[in-house]
């Protein structure tokens, strides 16, 4: 109604409760050879060759940057197939046959806690570099650069909120492996010359602050906090998450180190101590499948499962004659994808299918519940007018740039007018 | 397995255009329902004309405005027209309809009825384009044709009217016995409880409270522009009324609070959401506007009574209040200050400006 929207039904209640179903030994595995960051990419593995876990089979080329593809199985590569990954393109894969052995690579020693005391800021972001690592929140950036800065770091902020309704996998990273999310912290805090560490996680989360508040006595020596914030959307946007957490009010656009913030997804900071301390690359990651056009479950998979595969295993879809829609990520600002292939890559996390649900659009009655919610104090209304008028200077004024997609003005509106669509065409107009 | 395209988001709200009209309606009830009590048939009767007018038109003028299908059959062409009809061109057009019932009297002959309802309808709402687009409250754009057109037949047309007072306590106050005589006739309990001479709805102030208090608990209406304008017009009224009573200032505000059509202005008609600006500063400074006109109407104007009038006048300055380069949803300590500052100056403007038997 004409108020501003900030909490959302999130539906996770019950998918924490589901049971966890390891399915870590999938028949084949798939590697993307490019991704929606990387438009290029080559591999350097032959067909019957042999690969072991944690080797590299390719690299993915981005703008500036390069990414190594490591193995996460050990077998025979056997070839390419077409499938999708997490954007919903049809990609390349490199398929590898599981030998279920999972020999891992010669390479892959654990280092010892005096390797690590040693390691000094390039040292980390050479690992970091060579693990391929890419933020886990669901943005894949190369987490190197962020690390690359000049500016004096003050404070690293671990980003736990996860606020996308039907989302489970930092908060059950935090219930089951705080140790892992901690040291990958205070790696972090390392490489980056920052004294302060803080994790953000929602206020409602009454357990996992004693959980990580219990863990953090082990490491008294470090200067790392567990913050709560509200458990509104979008809180887990990180300039919404670091005013809140951290109380520093940074402007759209600008860097976060300029500010002395570095922030990552906890799944990253976990990944990084992967990296760090057993030189391991990401292998496997929570995924699950919710909605009510599918049976819900949640699994732990290896990178490269097929989705299609997990879909089966946890009992097929339900109501199979209605038209269904399906998204990667979460339903507000999740990818919709046309196909079940989808390819398990670092930052899939959940398939969500739910049954068509056909809202017809009303006219605009101008309640302002769309102005009243944005999050970036933008005026949807007045921009989707300004589209329809293809009025390009008014888009302007209006700031349509600073919009996030984070989907808030088409959730609230009365007359289910798609607003957030009329904010990317404004974007794309206003250009 | 069917798949459908869409784009995020994927879930909605669940709140509807339908739910909030019907909220202004339940709102409605009690002031509906004491109109009946004090003026009987007079007031089902013209509730009725005015509901059957609206929504006829409205009805009418959609499939007179919307394309058909090339279709065979005659029937099925004009059915083609009406797609896109929704519940929303029954509630919305039965919401104006019985808002301006309400603030007509309920002697008022059927012709002016029908005229002021037709006029609010066709000209104010759907020749803009209907449901979204109108500039004009309906109500208000209705009540002012035929109060501007048929002057005369509202002569006499007010139930109740006190014989010492002669005239509403609107009109009595500016022309007839003055204040505080005026009390004497209208007692402030019977002003805020409804039984004195005046417009079907306007007159109880405590009915109306209800229905306010209905659309704020359900946010189906904005409190921002409620506020604005009770708060700048018992701002304005107050030092109208220190200067003019000192003694009785508050009986003076009280009043004018519960005569008239303010209180149903302020609760159903400037609430309006397709003629309010979209934002939060911008609510606010159009509650300022309305309110201000009141006062200046009430006071300095030819009219005894402006709140239409005001509604109008505050209708034309939203697109102004809204232009893109300088509409913003953030309530800057900019705009606090213009609000207070803009408030002070037509404090002093009615401080100074008062005088003589108004």
């Amino acid at each position: 109604m004409i108020a501003k929207t900030k909490y959302i039904p999130d539906g996770k209640k019950e998918l924490k409760e589901l049971p966890i179903l390891h399915y870590l030994d999938a028949d084949y595995v798939y590697y993307p050879v490019t991704s929606a960051r990387c438009p290029e990419g080559e591999t350097c593995v032959r067909g019957g060759q042999f690969v072991k876990v944690g080797e590299i089979v390719g690299t993915r080329k981005g703008a500036f940057f390069e990414q190594p593809m490591h193995a996460t199985v050990s077998g025979e590569v056997v070839g390419y197939e077409k499938h999708i990954d997490n954007s919903g393109k049809v990609v390349d894969c490199l398929i590898v046959k599981n030998d279920r052995k999972y020999e891992l690579h010669p390479s892959i020693v654990d280092r010892s806690d005096e390797e690590i005391a040693a390691l000094q800021k390039q040292d980390f972001i050479q690992i970091i570099k060579d693990a391929g690592l890419v933020g886990l929140g669901g943005s894949a950036f190369p987490t190197y650069i962020k690390l690359e800065t000049n500016d004096p770091i003050d404070v690293v902020i671990a980003n736990g909120v996860e606020c996308e309704p039907n989302l489970i996998a930092d908060y059950s990273l935090m219930m089951n492996n705080p140790r892992e999310v901690i040291k990958g912290l205070i790696y972090a805090m390392k490489a980056s010359g920052a004294k302060r560490g803080v994790i953000a996680i929602k206020k409602k989360y009454k357990e996992i602050e004693e959980r990580l508040k219990f863990v953090l006595q082990e490491f008294t020596e470090h200067d790392i906090k567990v913050e709560t914030v509200g458990n509104y959307y979008p809180q887990g946007w990180e300039l919404a998450m670091i005013k809140n957490a951290l109380g520093i009010k940074i402007p759209q656009g600008e860097l976060l180190s300029k500010y002395g913030v570095l922030n990552f997804n906890v799944s990253t900071l976990q990944s990084i101590y992967n990296a760090v301390k057993k030189r391991l690359p990401v292998l496997e990651r929570l995924f699950t499948i919710s909605g009510d056009g599918v049976q819900n479950k949640s699994f732990r998979a290896r990178i490269g499962t097929l989705v299609t595969d997990l879909i089966e295993l946890a009992g097929g879809y339900k109501d199979e004659e209605q038209p269904k829609v399906m998204v990667l990520g979460g339903p507000m600002m999740g990818t919709n994808i046309q196909r079940d292939d989808v390819v398990m890559t670092h930052t899939t996390t959940s398939l969500i299918v739910m049954n068509e649900k056909k809202e017809k659009e009303e006219p605009c009655v101008h309640c302002a519940s769309c102005v009243y919610s944005c999050p970036v104090q933008i005026q949807p209304v007045q921009i989707m007018n300004a589209y329809k008028t293809k009025d390009k200077d008014a888009l302007k004024m209006l700031e349509v740039n600073k919009c996030i997609e984070c989907g808030l003005c088409s959730y609230v509106c009365p007359s289910k007018i798609h607003l957030t669509e009329y904010m990317r065409l404004g974007k794309r107009l206003a250009k | 397995m069917q798949t459908v395209k869409q784009t995020s988001p994927y879930i909605r709200k669940d709140v509807s255009t339908k739910r909030m009209m019907i909220d202004v309606l339940i709102a409605l009830i009690p002031v509906v329902a004491f109109s009946i009590y004090r003026f009987g048939f007079d007031a089902i009767l013209r509730i009725l004309v005015s509901l059957i007018v609206m929504i006829g038109l409205e009805a009418l003028i959609f499939g007179i405005t919307h394309k058909p299908a090339k279709l065979e059959k005659r029937w099925e062409r004009i059915k083609s027209r009406y797609v896109d009809y929704t519940i929303n061109n029954i509630t919305a057009p039965a919401i104006s309809a019985i808002i301006f019932a309400m603030i007509i009297p309920s002697k008022l002959p059927i012709y002016a009825v029908v005229m002021g309802a037709a006029f609010g309808i066709m000209i104010a709402k759907m020749l803009f384009g209907g449901l979204g687009s109108n500039i004009f409250n309906v109500a208000a754009a209705g009540r002012i044709f035929i109060a501007l057109a048929m002057t005369s037949m509202f002569d006499g047309t007010y139930v109740g009217v006190d014989l010492v007072a002669g005239g509403t306590a609107l009109t009595s106050l500016r022309s007839g016995l003055g204040f505080p005589g005026v009390l004497a006739s209208y007692r402030l309990s019977e002003l805020f409880f409804g039984f004195i001479p005046g417009a079907m709805g306007e007159i109880s102030a405590a009915a109306i409270l209800i229905g306010a208090a209905y659309l704020i608990i359900r946010k189906s209406a904005d409190y921002r522009v409620m506020l604005s304008t009770a708060l700048t017009f018992t701002v304005l009224m107050f030092f109208a009324g220190l200067k003019l009573y000192p003694d009785m200032t508050i009986e003076y505000v009280l009043l004018q609070l519960f005569s008239g059509g303010l209180m149903f202005g302020i609760v159903f008609m400037v609430t309006d959401p397709v003629t309010s600006p979209i934002t939060r500063p911008g609510r606010w400074i159009y509650g300022l506007l309305v309110g201000i006109v009141i006062v200046l109407i009430r006071l300095f104007g030819a009219y005894p009574e402006g709140v239409a009038f005001a509604i109008l006048f505050a209708n034309m300055f939203v697109p102004l209040i809204d232009y893109p380069k300088w509409s913003t949803n953030k309530v800057k300590p900019a705009f606090i200050a213009g609000f207070i500052v803009l408030l002070a100056i037509f404090s002093l403007v009615v401080f100074f400006g008062v005088g003589g038997t108004v």
